[in-house]
């Protein structure tokens, strides 16, 4: 496995300066915060830095590091085509690799790009058995009681995410859905009919498409206060995020004046009854607008919908645009700090198709690109779809593994503010004790009403043959010697039985190369 | 109390809580001797142990509107913008409490009565950042963060804070903790800090014969992670084994004091509970959140007033059981932003900019709304002609608890790029 450069601790023989420093007590006290900070790659490639003791303190020595981590691969990681499984998957199963394998680093990109081409009948059979909510439309949902609802479409997401054959495809609905986040406990019924018909309808179509279909959503409208939005009083809620979280990013360009501008832009735009969304020309605002150096004819009645739309238009044919959704999908697929090279190469490809997602997505997922790639670390609800695919148990609810996922700190449609749950490892990091408490009671699960590992292969050879099994089954072949080292040890430790089995199913699931992808 | 230190100074306290720290961090941590370059000189102040404060940081997360909160009911500018959402003057049946003649807490925020009268409580109005930014998430990271319109620093000021000042328990597992589910950025950057959601069940399950040696695993599995997460784990490990030591459940609160079953409450508790058992916690950041009124506000008898309800009557129970008995503890709490002065069509109020902040803490000057001129509610009075000015930086008040009540000198590390101005907040 890689190993971490430490940087050498300063001399201790460092001459007391006028100041009369008390650094080196310091470091003992900020050695831990410190290595909390610096990234792997950034500290294997700062240049020792020799400040004189006497030279003043400036703002410049202030920690200057990137606001993501970047960790290299385990050494054990070999084949580029395992790394794109890992990647293009919510987490690697024998029969993926056995895939990817036959088809080829390409040929695999390729068949998960395609993926109306994948059969996953089984799965929405499953989901409709089991979830029948999920099936109906806003009509019927209005009425439908708000706590099942919301145990119904948590359950369901985690389900399909673990066992759709459409893996890329579930990769990018999860992206999606935090890049349009909305909260449950604001929308209700209506984020149904969204996640349908916004999300999981464009995930891998066109970004246009799909901020299009966001913007006529009664769901993103609720959740946004655009409904309340009229020409007396425009409320600018959406008009701001859909800028500055959906389209050109914070830093694309836009000011407080395009805000209040495109917020009357859109006043009347709204939705009536169950969710429907429609435009409202009495409370739209008729007077003229400049938005974005555009300037947009106001106009009442019906076309008043119009100066919308031609804005719309503007924010997904923006620089900006293209450079932010490129950006956050090269960190979301490649790399949380992606080069400007590779933005820019992205951005490119956004620009030539018109946003076409399955085309970044080829890029961004080359096969030079990847296998450079430092890891990243997985979050609870990836890490949860990784363990269910890996254990693989007989599944009759998820109400458990729902339960769980909040006690990892995300509880999936339920993160309050527009900018979706963080992709950061700092984020997610210091909460690793529920994670190991998730991987052991999953491992423990042995019930016919909720969920059943089954450990009889693992039992049926020796305790060498069950680590091989584990090895195969959660790691793609690829298991950490480490990792390997440590669950043989402890198996060794114990009588071989289904109670230390289990055990040890847990360790794997909580073990640190686990945690990463 | 700022001169400086060196190893050998002739500070004897220091010296030996430097060494066991030391010693201490070393026994757990010799992988984690990884000492970087970019710490700069720091100051030990002589006096930070024993009467140093806890700080217990509270984040209203949302843009919380200052003038429903603390209401100016002697602008009469305030009345004229606000036709459905404008809290009644004092000796109304639905008005407000009465402060200081010009200001008043509307009837959700009298839990904090007790403390406001005995001089506790200091508010402070029209304050927030200087910089103009009315984005959730720009100004919350910029306010936690402690420094605006840095892209590239990542730790928070109460993270500086800890991570420049020796810990109050030098062999705590535990400095700080983020009630939360993952850690705020406020606190990025502390040492030995966690989130915790839930402090009363914080254990590795399973079968209770084999956790130790399950935990083992972890800890030696860890301990070859990779940054973040092998200190995060190791952490982990040690408060587990920490947090067993803490009946939760068996807690007594003093003075009669009632924490609400909210979340907010709840946390606010487990918090009075690690501090009465000295477990050497020195920072707990909490979250409460409902503040962005964008529609339907109702501050007098709705959804804002039981947003405000819920946070001073836990504050308030806070107050009793922890502060009132003595113990070295300041709170604050903040916002990212207030709300535009005019109330929009949905009877609610969009984001705006000058806010309230509160401390409260027998260390604070407080009794008393504190302004530093009010800049008024007229239109011609606000900023950018909708928005209560930010006349008082929120980090002149930060800034002067850390240094007076945190006993941490290093004002130039906790709130990098900025001079405060201290405005006697403390006693």
């Amino acid at each position: 496995m890689r190993t971490m450069t430490s940087e050498p601790h300063e001399p201790s023989n460092v001459p007391a300066d006028t100041e009369r420093s008390s650094r080196r007590s310091f470091v003992f006290f900020g050695a831990l915060a410190a290595t909390a900070l610096l990234p792997g790659r950034a500290r294997a490639q700062r240049p020792t830095r020799a400040r004189r003791p006497s030279e003043p303190v400036s703002t410049d020595e202030f920690p200057m590091v990137h606001p993501n981590e970047s960790v290299a691969a385990f050494a054990e990681w070999g084949t580029s085509t395992s790394r794109l499984v890992r990647r293009a998957t919510m987490g690697v199963t024998p029969a993926e690799i056995a895939r990817a394998t036959q088809l080829g680093y390409q040929g695999y990109l390729n068949y998960q790009l395609n993926h109306t081409r994948i059969n996953d009948d089984a799965v929405e059979a499953v989901v409709a058995a089991k979830w029948p909510l999920m099936s109906q439309t806003s009509d019927l949902l209005f009425a439908a009681d708000s706590g099942l609802l919301r145990s119904q479409l948590q359950e369901s997401t985690i389900y399909r995410a673990a066992f759709s054959q459409r893996q890329l495809y579930q990769r990018m609905v999860e992206f999606w859905s935090d890049h349009f986040n909305q909260d449950y406990d604001k929308v209700g019924y209506l984020l149904v009919a969204d996640l349908r018909d916004v999300i999981r309808a464009n995930a891998l179509g066109k970004f246009p498409t799909l901020l299009k279909a966001s913007a006529h959503s009664a769901s993103m409208m609720l959740y946004l206060d655009q409904q309340t939005s009229r020409n007396t009083a425009p409320n600018q809620n959406y008009a701001r995020e859909i800028m500055e979280l959906h389209t050109l990013g914070v830093d694309g360009g836009y000011t407080q004046n395009d805000v209040a501008e495109l917020s009357r832009v859109l006043t009347g735009w709204t939705f009536t009854g169950k969710g429907q969304f429609v435009f409202n020309p009495a409370i739209h605002d008729t007077g003229n607008k400049t938005v974005l150096g555009v300037s947009v004819t106001g106009t009442a009645g019906a076309a008043g919908i119009n100066e919308g739309e031609q804005m719309l238009d503007v924010l997904v044919n923006h620089p900006s645009t293209a450079r932010f959704i490129a950006t956050k999908m090269l960190k979301w697929l490649l790399d949380p700090n992606p080069t400007d090279a590779q933005v820019t190469t992205v951005a490119s490809v956004y620009k030539a198709t018109g946003g076409d997602i399955k085309s970044m997505i080829r890029v961004i997922l080359n096969d030079s690109w990847l296998p450079a790639a430092p890891m990243k670390f997985k979050r609870p609800f990836h890490f949860t779809a990784s363990s269910l695919r890996s254990a693989n148990p007989t599944v009759t609810t998820m109400a458990t593994i729902n339960a769980q996922l909040a006690n990892m700190g995300h509880p999936i449609f339920s993160w309050d503010t527009p900018d979706g749950f963080p992709d950061k490892v700092e984020y997610w990091a210091g909460n690793i004790v529920p994670r190991w408490n998730y991987a052991n009671a999953l491992a423990n699960l042995n019930s016919a009403t909720t969920l059943a590992v089954d450990t009889k292969p693992y039992l049926a050879g020796s305790p060498a043959a069950a680590v091989d099994m584990v090895d195969l089954n959660f790691f793609g072949g690829e298991m950490p010697a480490v990792t390997r080292t440590a669950l043989l040890t402890y198996i060794g430790a114990g009588t071989f039985n289904d109670a230390r089995v289990r055990e040890m199913l847990g360790l794997a699931i909580g073990a640190n190369a686990y945690q990463w992808y | 109390m700022d001169e400086t230190h060196e190893d050998d100074c002739g500070c004897q306290e220091y010296n030996e809580l430097s060494r066991r720290q030391f010693v201490g961090a070393a026994a757990g941590l010799s992988a984690a001797a990884i000492f970087p370059a970019w710490l700069p000189k720091v100051v030990m102040a002589k006096n930070f142990a024993s009467t140093r404060d806890i700080i217990v940081s509270v984040f209203m997360r949302g843009g919380a509107d200052g003038l429903s909160l603390c209401v100016p009911y002697g602008d009469a500018n305030y009345y004229t913008s606000r036709s459905t959402i404008a809290i009644p003057r004092p000796g109304d049946a639905k008005g407000g409490v009465n402060l200081d003649g010009f200001f008043m807490f509307p009837q959700a925020m009298a839990g904090l009565m007790p403390a406001f009268t005995l001089k506790d409580l200091l508010v402070v109005h029209a304050t927030g950042q200087l910089n103009v930014n009315r984005s959730h998430f720009d100004a919350q990271r910029f306010m936690e963060v402690g420094k605006p319109v840095d892209p590239n620093l990542v730790t928070g000021w109460l993270g500086r804070h800890l991570a420049s000042i020796p810990p109050l328990k030098p062999d705590a597992p535990l400095r700080a903790l983020g009630v939360a589910g993952g850690l705020q950025k406020t606190l990025v950057g502390a040492p030995k800090t966690l989130p915790i959601a839930d402090p009363t069940n914080y254990t590795i399950g399973g079968a209770a014969a084999t956790q130790a040696q399950r935990l083992g695993f972890m800890q030696s599995d860890y301990a070859v992670a990779d940054e973040p997460l092998k200190s995060a784990a190791l952490d982990a490990t040690n408060t587990v084994n920490l947090l067993k030591t803490v009946n939760f459940a068996g807690y007594k609160t003093q003075n009669g004091a009632v924490y609400p079953s909210s979340s907010f409450g709840k946390a606010l508790r487990s918090v009075a509970v690690l501090i009465k058992n000295d477990v050497g916690i020195e920072a707990a950041q909490v979250d409460v959140g409902g503040w962005d009124t964008h529609s339907a506000q109702d501050p007098i008898a709705g959804s804002m007033f039981r947003t405000m309800q819920d946070f001073s009557n836990s504050l308030a129970a806070f107050y009793a059981d922890v502060i009132a008995t003595g113990y070295n503890v300041t709170v604050v709490a903040v916002s990212e932003f207030g709300r535009n002065v005019r109330e929009n069509g949905s009877a609610g109020t969009d984001h705006g900019r000058g806010t309230v902040m509160f401390s409260m803490g027998k260390g604070i000057a407080g009794g008393r709304v504190l302004t530093k001129n009010w800049p008024g509610l007229a239109k011609e009075q606000q900023e950018a002609g909708q928005d209560l000015k930010v006349t008082v930086d929120y980090k002149d008040i930060l800034a002067e608890i850390v240094q007076n009540r945190l006993g941490n000198p290093n004002l130039g590390f906790v709130f990098p790029t900025w001079t405060p101005t201290m405005l006697g907040v403390t006693r």
